[in-house]
């Protein structure tokens, strides 16, 4: 069982050592090519057993069979089937190792999927074939796009300092922007994350707000919220260093498809003269920002359910982070609008 | 400008008409990607445009514009048996493994709704309401699995169950298996509002002209032309480009009784048709080998096709999903246009 769990760098480790002759003999029974023939003989797949008859699948009870066990005092040995994995790692050389994330005997596995969401099956079939659609850029036969080398200058002068050093940061900012590589039908934009994040500053006096805030990120956004600090004592905000002030939720997969499709069905749909998400959001990197206030909030089906569970006056407002696998912001707008979010005003392209 | 972009133009200019007007506005634009561009390459090594040798008179091809006009799917698809099971089994995972459901914040203690809840609980053992009957603590909770038969994973049970959890009380049962019944008051519930069909009147009519029909389903629409071919609307580009050529086609084929979007300036596809030897011989233009139809795509949001007064001589009109298209349409023409179609 140990040998099992250990990687296969250290069991082959253990099994290159010369100066043990009894596993050195075993070698060529563990080697896989050797003796596939005379395994076929001895184990027998499950795919050639004939299934059973249909009486004993309605018969096949496993409760009462497991009860029936317990009471003649024969349990299953606990070795083996009542495993529980080891509470801290120690180490890729010891004996006990955790088994993977997705194994559920694991400490840190994490169920689901539960469903397959319908913004992911639309997106699927329709939208990803029309962003494409939308976005294709012709080239000709036989043309071969330009390589991009290096992006960075070099520093070029007489001084010796300039041997080896870093290269010149860019020009206009303190960071490349990303490079969009022409549009293929493996590169369309798609919907990766989503981050609500809920600032209370109010939060310094009464943590109360706090705990609010973090219960309404969690019901809307089905994930577990986690607690920020001031970094700074910042007065103009009212913000003192190292007091809690705000909360957030990251959402990926599932969580973030439901989201998003809550948000556009049910959500901004409700909201009373609501222009839309500004068209100078974006961070040019492919994510989107737009906030709700309070009152939006309670907009939503989770909230609304039990509204009087929350003191009115402590509900937050929130910003809401859509990220995109886009590289610019004219790509992840077109994805955005694709999937139903409106813009407004002057584009920031 | 960079290096490459220069080669590039200069054998375009050099070719001359080989390449088409989109194709050198592309090679002229100055792309983001390509602005940063720095490094030096010899492209002309790389570079193979073919000459091209001029001929007089030269044989060519008519050049027609075409609309493949589809609804996209309404509905969620049917789950795969396997996926169906699989999400069954998560979802009984997580009701063992994630935190208890917090009742007090959602329903007030010792209030009709908590009795309710309580006996609710009683009969189905764990909040979630359409997993079937299963407990997630206990020493069976390892028992997650259905057993063979069971229907607890199949979607039509699930949304029974809702519908059941939201319009019974929780006495029901228990007045069936034979119990003391309540003399109390009934309260009357409203009757919960039941999901639509997924198979609507258009499917099990078998009715073709229906955009009700095969809701999972992308649909595309098919017209018979003068020769009686199933085809999609097309006709000869007019001095236009292909878009307005697009809108032009659906105007004059289906009516303005659509609501239709063309989707981008490009092709989606493209379909050459030869004419044969024979009927090349006879006709005026001995050297129109055939024509092209490009394909521009287009969806349709309200509306159906009329075609009592279309201009393209249509007499009939279908909307089908892709593999009807296959059994329709001609061999050689579904061999050019299947890769444009998407499989849902």
């Amino acid at each position: 069982m140990a040998l099992r769990e250990l990687p296969l760098r250290t069991a082959s480790a253990v099994l290159r050592e010369t100066t043990r002759p009894a596993v050195n003999a075993a070698r060529p029974a563990l080697a896989r090519s050797a003796s596939s023939a005379a395994l076929h003989d001895v184990e027998e797949s499950s795919f050639t057993v004939s299934p059973p008859a249909d009486g004993a699948a309605k018969e096949f009870d496993p409760v009462s069979r497991s009860r029936a066990r317990r009471l003649r005092n024969k349990d299953l040995p606990p070795s083996r089937y009542q495993f529980r994995p080891p509470k801290y790692y120690r180490g890729p050389l010891h004996p006990h190792q955790p088994p993977p994330e997705s194994d559920p005997a694991s400490r840190v596995f994490q169920p689901g999927p539960f469903s397959l969401p319908r913004l992911e099956q639309t997106y699927q079939s329709t939208i990803a074939a029309d962003i494409l659609t939308l976005t294709y850029q012709h080239y000709p036969p036989g043309y071969r796009a330009p390589k991009i080398g290096q992006r960075l200058r070099e520093w070029t002068g007489d001084s010796p300092y300039y041997k080896n050093r870093p290269l010149r940061p860019p020009r206009g900012s303190d960071r490349l922007r990303l490079l969009t590589e022409p549009r293929t039908f493996r590169n369309i934009p798609a919907i990766t994350k989503v981050t609500v994040h809920a600032m209370v500053p109010e939060a310094q006096n009464d943590s109360a707000n706090l705990h609010v805030a973090g219960m309404i990120l969690q019901a809307i956004s089905n994930v577990r919220a986690t607690t920020h600090k001031a970094r700074h004592n910042v007065v103009q905000w009212d913000l003192r260093e190292g007091k809690y002030v705000s909360a957030t939720t990251h959402m990926e997969h599932e969580d973030a498809q439901h989201f998003v499709a809550k948000l556009i069905d049910v959500v901004l749909p409700r909201i009373k003269e609501w222009k839309g998400v500004p068209g100078s959001s974006g961070d040019g990197s492919g994510n989107m920002t737009f906030g709700l206030t309070p009152d939006q909030m309670a907009l939503f089906p989770e909230i609304e359910v039990n509204y009087d569970a929350y003191p009115p006056k402590m509900i937050p407002g929130c910003h809401i982070t859509i990220g995109t696998d886009a590289t610019n912001n004219k790509d992840a707008r077109l994805l955005l609008q694709a999937v139903g979010i409106p813009f407004y005003g002057k584009l920031n392209d | 400008m960079n290096a490459g972009h220069q080669t590039t133009r200069r054998l375009v200019s050099s070719v001359g008409q080989s390449v088409c007007r989109a194709c050198r506005h592309s090679l002229s634009r100055n792309s983001y990607a390509t602005a940063a561009a720095a490094v030096q390459t010899d492209d002309s090594a790389f570079q193979h445009v073919p000459p091209v040798a001029s001929t007089e008179p030269q044989a060519s091809y008519a050049v027609k514009g075409g609309v493949l006009l589809s609804r996209p799917p309404q509905i969620t698809r049917d789950l795969h048996p396997f996926e169906a099971a699989y999400f069954l089994y998560q979802r009984r995972l997580n009701e063992r493994l994630a935190l208890p459901f917090t009742r007090y914040f959602y329903i007030k203690k010792r209030s009709p709704a908590d009795l309710e809840w309580k006996r609710k609980l009683r009969q189905r053992l764990t909040p979630a309401r359409d997993i079937g009957r299963y407990k997630g603590y206990g020493d069976e909770a390892w028992n997650d699995e259905v057993l063979v038969g069971a229907n607890e994973s199949d979607f039509q049970w699930q949304v029974q169950r809702l519908v059941k959890d939201a319009e019974q009380n929780g006495l029901e049962d228990k007045s069936e298996e034979g119990g003391p019944v309540r003399a109390g008051k009934k309260v009357e519930r409203e009757p919960v509002e039941r999901p639509l069909s997924r198979v609507t009147e258009a499917d099990t009519k078998g009715d073709l002209k229906s955009l009700n029909r095969l809701l999972q389903r992308t649909l595309y629409l098919l017209v018979k032309d003068k020769e009686g071919h199933w085809v999609f609307p097309q006709d000869r580009l007019d001095q236009e480009n292909l878009h307005t050529a697009a809108e032009r086609i659906l105007k004059q084929s289906g009516g303005i009784n659509m609501n239709t979007w063309v989707v981008g300036n490009v092709p989606v596809g493209q379909h050459q048709h030869d004419f044969a030897p024979e009927s090349l011989k006879a006709s005026p233009n001995p050297h129109q080998l055939g024509y092209k139809t490009f394909f521009m795509k287009a969806r349709i949001m309200a509306g159906q096709p009329i075609l009592t007064e279309n201009k393209l001589g249509l007499t009939d009109f279908k909307w089908l999903a892709k593999e009807e298209v296959q059994k329709a349409v001609r061999k050689d023409y579904w061999q050019s246009v299947k890769n444009m179609l998407t499989e849902r």
